[in-house]
């Protein structure tokens, strides 16, 4: 077993051991759709179906938030130590920013097994190719909103407060001015204008069209396309450039 | 050989210089110990050996390979055990050190053996069921120094190796780093506890504001002071007159002062040579010396002498 592989595993095992935290997200997920989901689906009545809408709203929500933990999580590791003890061991930088990717792909995709075959359940006719291309883009979307957090992560090094307090209103206001919950040409005028700076937007909107819902109600594919790459790329590329800089920086203990 | 090697090291955290044109050397095959205060450098000079940090500006080997330029191998060859241990709150001590031993390159089939004898011998052996974040700071501390008894690397760090733990503890592992290194490991350990450093040191490297002060032996360290060694005689009273002129006289001698009719205190430079030497007089004057008693100077009184600050305070 690769180094990769023991680093990643060694982590994931204890989200695994008992997995509270999956089983808890996995809750979460079935009583807001089963309950909330079913209430607002039948006050929707300018969409048909608006449960699936919302069931995928949800997905993309629990992405943005999983991928906004690995990011914090890499940070608060970072101040506890953990991180210059990784950095001490004898694994190539690369190889330990790759475990730590990962790790944070596995996590992702551990918390969004169940929900995301439970929408694509409620959907029904899809191909292959569709749940694939879904899939890859809610990592795509994932590896984008860590690489926000490690990019934010400099705050951090000077105060955790602020970076929790900044974090925090920054994934309030991404996840509520988007377009997770509702289709961009519902909403007011205001609302809507605030909504197409959101990350989320775009992610939503991609992996509903790859699902089969109608493309008037969504944002233009390619656009999405780009603002998803150039967001998971920029932001990992600045995150990990800054971190690198700030590690070196960082005092242990 | 030379283990470790610094030249013109320097690290600066924003305009602070943590480390000032340091030049400093490990031989193969010895106890290093870094003496000074919280704020001398000590754990950033630690973390640029072990490639966590990246200095500043000047060169910095371990075992001939460049910390900056072959980080990689230098990792290879050798481990650290961190000032505090945290981290893998949700981990056992078992699973902590399989992992360490296996990305470390411990070979299986010593593994598992290694490991368990380790735990025992620094007490850890009845937490192995406990998840690290109920261990105890002298436990959790204990791990860490663990990890690189498993591990057995070339060069071994320590930072504070034996901060909150228990006397007995602390022998432990003292005892386990002496063991290291006879073994063939270089140790390396920083600490700002005289006991630890008088224990463990082969040498030792005064660290003060990212400056090395000096570095030798304890006992040259010690020989260093001008009258650091203290002597208290008891002599017959009817002849000290004259023997307080006399041993004032002697080689080494730095003051003398008479207590009371028959007790002499001396304030000398190496007391093994001056002794005999006192004992020779006496003899000769015919006065009778009824004890003697020989107090050296401690490794605070050494860090005063050179620092002019005394370790404590600089310490708080």
């Amino acid at each position: 077993m690769s180094n990769i592989i023991r680093l990643v595993w060694f982590d994931l095992k204890q989200e695994l051991t008992p997995p509270v935290w999956i089983l808890l997200e996995w809750g979460t997920f079935g009583l807001q759709l089963s309950i909330y989901g079913a209430l607002i689906s039948r006050l929707v009545t300018a969409m048909p179906n608006y449960l699936q809408f919302y069931s995928v709203g949800f997905v993309i929500m629990m992405t943005f938030e999983i991928g906004s933990h690995t990011g914090r999580h890499f940070v608060e590791h970072a101040h506890e130590g953990r991180l210059p003890y990784l950095l001490s061991l004898p694994i190539p930088r690369w190889k330990l920013f790759l475990a730590i990717a990962l790790q944070g792909g596995a996590e992702l995709a551990l918390l969004l097994v169940v929900p995301l075959s439970v929408t694509l359940i409620i959907i029904g006719n899809l191909t292959v190719l569709s749940v694939a291309s879904a899939i890859a883009t809610l990592f795509f979307l994932g590896f984008g909103v860590s690489g926000i957090m490690l990019a934010l992560s400099f705050i951090a090094f000077r105060s955790a407060d602020i970076y929790t307090a900044i974090v925090t209103a920054l994934s309030t206001l991404i996840i509520r001015f988007s377009t997770v919950f509702y289709p961009l040409m519902f909403l007011p005028s205001s609302y809507a204008a605030a909504a197409v700076f959101s990350p989320l937007t775009y992610g939503a909107d991609l992996v509903r069209l790859i699902l089969g819902f109608n493309p008037s109600m969504l944002v233009d594919p390619r656009i999405a396309l780009a603002v998803l790459t150039a967001l998971a790329v920029s932001t990992l590329g600045i995150g990990v450039v800054l971190l690198q800089r700030l590690v070196e920086g960082v005092k242990s203990g | 050989m030379v283990a470790v090697e610094t030249r013109n090291l320097t690290k600066l955290y924003g305009k602070t210089k943590a480390l000032k044109e340091l030049d400093f050397t490990i031989n193969e095959g010895e106890i290093m110990v870094l003496l000074g205060p919280n704020g001398s450098g000590k754990t950033t000079l630690l973390l640029i050996l072990a490639t966590v940090l990246k200095p500043t500006s000047g060169i910095a080997k371990v075992m001939d390979f460049d910390v900056v330029k072959q980080p990689t191998q230098v990792r290879q060859i050798l481990g650290i055990a961190f000032q505090e241990a945290r981290g893998f709150w949700r981990h056992k001590p078992t699973e902590i050190l399989r992992f360490h031993a296996t990305v470390c390159g411990v070979p299986k089939d010593k593994r598992e053996a290694l490991i368990e004898q380790v735990m025992k011998d620094l007490e850890l052996w009845d937490s192995r069921g406990k998840l690290f974040m109920h261990l105890s700071g002298g436990q959790a501390k204990r791990l860490e120094v663990a990890k690189l008894l498993v591990q057995r690397p070339r060069l071994a760090i320590f930072d504070e190796p034996s901060s909150q733990v228990d006397l007995r503890g602390k022998r432990i592992i003292w005892d386990h780093i002496r063991k290291l290194r006879d073994e063939g490991s270089t140790v390396l350990v920083a600490t700002n506890e005289v006991r630890e450093a008088e224990y463990l040191a082969d040498r030792i490297t005064i660290l003060d504001q990212g400056l090395s002060v000096v570095c030798d032996t304890v006992k040259h360290l010690k020989d260093s002071i001008a009258g650091g060694d203290v002597v208290e005689l008891e002599v017959e009273a009817s002849s000290q007159d004259d023997i307080v002129k006399e041993l004032s006289k002697l080689e080494g001698t730095f003051r003398v002062t008479a207590l009371d009719e028959s007790h002499i205190r001396a304030y000398v430079s190496m007391a093994e040579a001056w002794v005999p030497k006192m004992t020779t007089l006496c003899y000769q004057r015919n006065s009778r010396v009824l004890s003697v008693r020989v107090t050296e100077p401690s490794l605070d009184d050494v860090f005063l002498h050179f620092t002019g600050r005394v370790l404590g305070v600089a310490t708080s």
